[in-house]
């Protein structure tokens, strides 16, 4: 449905001649996927949403929706924004402050140039929009008399009330507070799947790309890192930046000690001289430097003598710090050179000091590189 | 597409022109105001290089290159003079501005002390006044015959003066005290925009307050203050208003008393005055330069303030009524002594000083003169015509120029300069080059109001731009990034979007336009005619025919609807900064 290949925007810092943009992204998203581009700040992520609005003029590449290109720079082709037909929700919501809730809305009806809607169509679609955003019986409203999250469901109506093919988010849920953002995340997801309309979301916000999406690219350094489901992301990273970023995996730096298929299980040997047995999503050969990445919650944490260990990999450790987080208890255990976070149960706190002992399977270990 | 629209400082995108042409509407209207602009602030440049550097025949047809006007400059001892004269004098009132307003700044500003809103009066109604009625009202204080000098005489009996205001001395004090008010304001602004944290601070460590404010408050200010007095610097050099009026009559001369004076004798002798005019271009636009670097400077140090910020004031304990006492004399002097001048003036039916044996003369006569009598009607109408007429072209051209200008839009840097440009000109310079080009092109301009209004369109073009400017840098990018993903175009998004949101600054630059086009003297006083006189030239007039009565009554009444106008303003600069949309 939408197409991205080769895009590329370099931006040339005049000061201090730091590079920043984007270079060679491309993915291809079947129609009603909701997609994010996740990753941190300066990753190029906004970079690429406002290529594909039109807003930034890439150096390369090409964009179409369905079978229209929007923009292809071997060609020539560069649609400007406002005859794109797509509907975004900016950061700031730019909800305009000298119209009412309902001309803020009609306004992409009001300014369409490819067909003149009559009074009642702009009613009927604009209380529909309110309607779906949750807001019906507002329009009369003053733009500036909104809460936050008002804003920002009025930003959306206004974004699919033409009926977009794509729809952009940029970052929608970050001015909000924490409890309502939780609540407009399971919104903005109803609302896609209700509408259908391939959404483009940009957050540095793991978990919400995790709730929210049906495929995630993850970003760094303007090109994109890894490209796949939630799942995939969360459980086979690709790299240690995707590790680190996504959750907070702990990296085992080791030696790979036996030649290992792709996607084969195999002895990894740790600084200490332990090994520990890991998943080689891509293979391993003898000898090469590999870090592997475990989750916290993978691991089973149980002070020294509490009976024998189960799980294929054990490692014995000393709690060096534990903390309370109400639904878990997060300890920092040390085992030999490495700190590892671990998160246990919160029904027993074992005090800092404590000799215990770390369980995990060898599928929760795995090597990214 | 508006892609080097969006990059900000960062490297514009590769786009032919063709190519820009075919996606950005802006363009077309870029290229339109272009050509309006540089049609206005280029001839007046161009003729000024001409004309001194080329001799002309007795219609002003151009006959051949010379420098004589510059050889004349530097071997001439008067003119020699008058550069050194009119440094000392812009020097001397621009430290004597800063001074006084700085100070008052300070303390209205950044302690408690009391009887600030004589501060705020005092600038408001000093905003409405045309420069000339203080002059005029300085000069009767501290004139020959006026309360100073006659106190002196009366006191130790002799004949001499104790001051003489046709001195350098008077010149600087008088100028001094007219930009007093500006550095009030500006000072003001740097002030209240300072981390308060940072002197509390200071306090904290065991500072007094004067060394809080010698070594911290001072130097964070600095770079504001040096930009100001550099500021005011350029502003004192274009002064015309009290080297005519106090340094002509005491045969003390300057650059812009020069080139009025080369203008109006007869024949008048523009080469001379256009090379005058050259080198005052030259050092304006030099200083200007550094005015630009030390101004981005102050900017750098401007602290960052959270939210909820409240600046809190230093204590002064006990002496806070001697700050409210300089609050009050400032008050006393920069506005309370010129308008009883004025009204003194007003109400006798010739010049007098201040005595109680003058009380029985007093009359109306002058304001029923005014009102019924004499064309002064006419003459407020033609000033407000004019004026809003100029302020509303200026505006109008501003808001599209100024918003491509703010989001870098096709040829917005172009723009921006071209705007700008008259920054090098002091009004009286301005006032000849403008003289100059329309006498020579086929339009029946020459002595209507339309050439004030041209030339007033041309001179206060850069401060429509600085509203139009920083208004657009105050509305989010994404307020119009929305509408045009929602489908208007660049034009569309103009007149829906950016010009609704605009408003407030568009009001505050005409209003701004409009009360200083009423105060200024220098650009018109050449190109007035007899049947299109504006206030400040009449005033000028009148004074030099010694219709000084009339002349204070007619000043009363035109300061306090200025000052309505003022008001205005000011209430609608304190709307504007209220609502920042979108942030």
């Amino acid at each position: 449905m939408l197409r991205v290949a080769g895009l590329t925007k370099i931006y040339i810092n005049r000061y201090d001649a730091q590079a920043g943009g984007v270079r060679d992204v491309s993915f291809d998203l079947p129609p009603g996927t909701f997609f994010t581009l996740l990753g941190p700040s300066g990753c190029g992520k906004t970079t690429t949403l406002r290529c594909v609005a039109g807003l930034e003029r890439p150096d390369a590449g090409f964009i179409a929706v369905e079978d229209r290109e929007l923009f292809d720079s071997a060609r020539g082709v560069a649609v400007p924004m406002n005859q794109r037909g797509i509907g975004m929700v900016f950061q700031s919501y730019a909800i305009w402050p000298h119209m009412t809730v309902f001309e803020n809305i009609a306004f992409p009806l009001r300014v369409a140039k490819e067909r003149r809607y009559p009074r009642e169509e702009i009613r009927k679609l604009v209380d529909e929009a309110l309607a779906t955003v949750g807001l019906a019986g507002y329009g009369d409203r003053p733009a500036t008399r909104l809460s936050g999250g008002q804003q920002q469901r009025v930003a959306l109506a206004r974004a699919i009330v033409h009926r977009p093919q794509l729809l952009l988010l940029d970052e929608p849920l970050s001015n909000l507070d924490a409890s309502l953002r939780e609540e407009m995340r399971a919104e903005l997801r109803r609302l896609q799947q209700q509408i259908g309309v391939t959404t483009i979301y940009v957050t540095h916000d793991q978990s919400e790309a995790l709730a929210m999406s049906d495929l995630i690219a993850v970003m760094d350094h303007g090109r994109i890192v890894q490209l796949g489901e939630p799942r995939a992301i969360y459980f086979r990273p690709a790299s240690e930046f995707v590790a680190a970023f996504i959750g907070a995996a702990n990296l085992l730096n080791g030696t790979c000690v036996s030649a290992v298929t792709a996607g084969g299980v195999g002895p990894l040997r740790l600084g200490d001289g332990a090994e520990i047995s890991c998943l080689f999503p891509s293979g391993g050969e003898i000898g090469r430097a590999t870090t592997a990445s475990i989750r916290p919650e993978n691991i089973v944490i149980a002070p020294l003598g509490a009976g024998t260990p189960t799980a294929a990999n054990t490692l014995r450790g000393l709690i060096s710090a534990s903390s309370f987080l109400g639904g878990t208890v997060r300890y920092d255990v040390r085992v030999g050179e490495y700190a590892l976070r671990v998160t246990g149960p919160a029904e027993t706190i074992l005090p800092p000091g404590t000799g215990v002992q770390l369980g995990f399977p060898p599928q929760a270990v795995v090597a990214v590189g | 597409m508006s892609a080097s629209g969006i990059t900000g400082r960062l490297a514009p995108a590769r786009t032919s022109w063709l190519e820009a042409l075919r996606g950005d509407q802006r363009l077309i209207v870029a290229v339109l105001v272009g050509i309006v602009l540089a049609v206005l602030m280029l001839p007046p440049l161009w003729i000024l290089l001409q004309d001194s550097v080329t001799t002309t025949d007795a219609i002003g047809n151009v006959t051949g290159w010379t420098f004589a006007h510059f050889r004349r400059l530097v071997t001439d001892r008067d003119a020699l003079r008058s550069i050194w004269n009119t440094l000392v004098f812009a020097a001397g009132s621009t430290v004597l501005s800063l001074v006084t307003g700085g100070i008052l700044a300070w303390l209205v500003e950044r302690t408690n002390a009391p009887f600030k809103v004589l501060a705020y009066l005092a600038t408001i109604i000093s905003m409405g006044t045309p420069y000339i009625l203080h002059v005029i009202a300085w000069l009767f204080l501290l004139g020959k015959v006026g309360p100073l000098n006659d106190a002196w005489r009366h006191l130790t009996g002799s004949t001499d003066n104790l001051f003489n205001v046709n001195s350098m001395a008077g010149m600087i004090l008088i100028e001094g005290l007219l930009w007093s008010p500006l550095v009030f304001l500006l000072l003001g602004a740097t002030f209240r925009a300072a981390n308060a944290d940072m002197e509390e601070a200071a306090r904290m460590s065991g500072a007094t307050v004067f060394d809080t404010l010698r070594r911290i408050s001072m130097p964070l200010a600095m770079p504001s203050i040096l930009a100001l007095a550099l500021f005011v610097f350029i502003r004192a050099i274009g002064g015309f208003e009290v080297p005519a009026l106090v340094g002509m009559p005491g045969r003390i001369y300057v650059l812009t008393t020069d080139v009025y004076e080369a203008t109006i004798v007869v024949p008048p002798d523009l080469g001379y005055a256009a090379s005058f005019s050259v080198v005052m271009v030259a050092i304006v636009a030099g200083l200007l330069y550094f005015y630009g670097r030390l101004s981005k400077n102050a900017e750098r140090y401007h602290s960052v303030t959270g939210k909820g910020y409240r600046p809190r004031p230093f204590d002064l304990g006990r002496g806070r009524w001697i700050a409210g006492g300089l609050i009050a004399l400032n008050f006393c002097v920069v506005l309370l002594l010129p308008l009883l001048t004025l009204l003194w003036m007003s109400l006798l039916p010739f010049l007098r000083s201040f005595s109680l044996a003058a009380l029985p003369m007093l009359t109306l006569r002058n304001y029923r003169t005014v009102l019924y009598a004499g064309d002064y009607i006419r003459l407020a109408l033609n000033s407000l015509t004019v004026a809003a007429g100029a302020a509303t072209a200026v505006m109008l051209i501003t808001a599209v120029a100024g918003w491509i200008a703010a989001r870098r839009g096709p040829g917005g840097r172009t723009l921006d300069q071209l705007a700008t440009l008259s920054l090098v000109f002091p009004g009286i310079c301005l006032g000849v080059a403008v003289m100059e080009v329309y006498l020579r092109v086929p339009l029946p301009i020459y002595g209507t109001l339309w050439i004030i209004a041209i030339a007033y369109v041309i001179r206060y073009m850069p401060y429509g731009m600085r509203y139009v400017y920083s208004g657009v840098l105050q509305l989010h990018r994404e307020l119009e990034e929305a509408a045009g993903v929602a489908g208007a175009s660049s034009m569309t998004t103009l007149r829906r979007i950016v010009a609704p949101l605009l408003t407030p600054a568009l009001v505050a630059g005409w209003l701004f336009i409009f009360l200083i086009a009423n105060k200024e003297l220098a650009i018109a006083v050449l190109l007035a005619g007899p049947s299109s006189q504006v206030i400040a030239v009449a005033i000028f007039d009148a004074w030099v025919n010694g219709q000084g009565g009339e002349l204070a009554a007619f000043g009363l009444i035109w300061t306090a609807l200025m000052t309505v106008i003022a008001c205005l303003f000011f209430a609608q600069m304190r709307r504007g900064s209220a609502d920042v949309y979108g942030n």
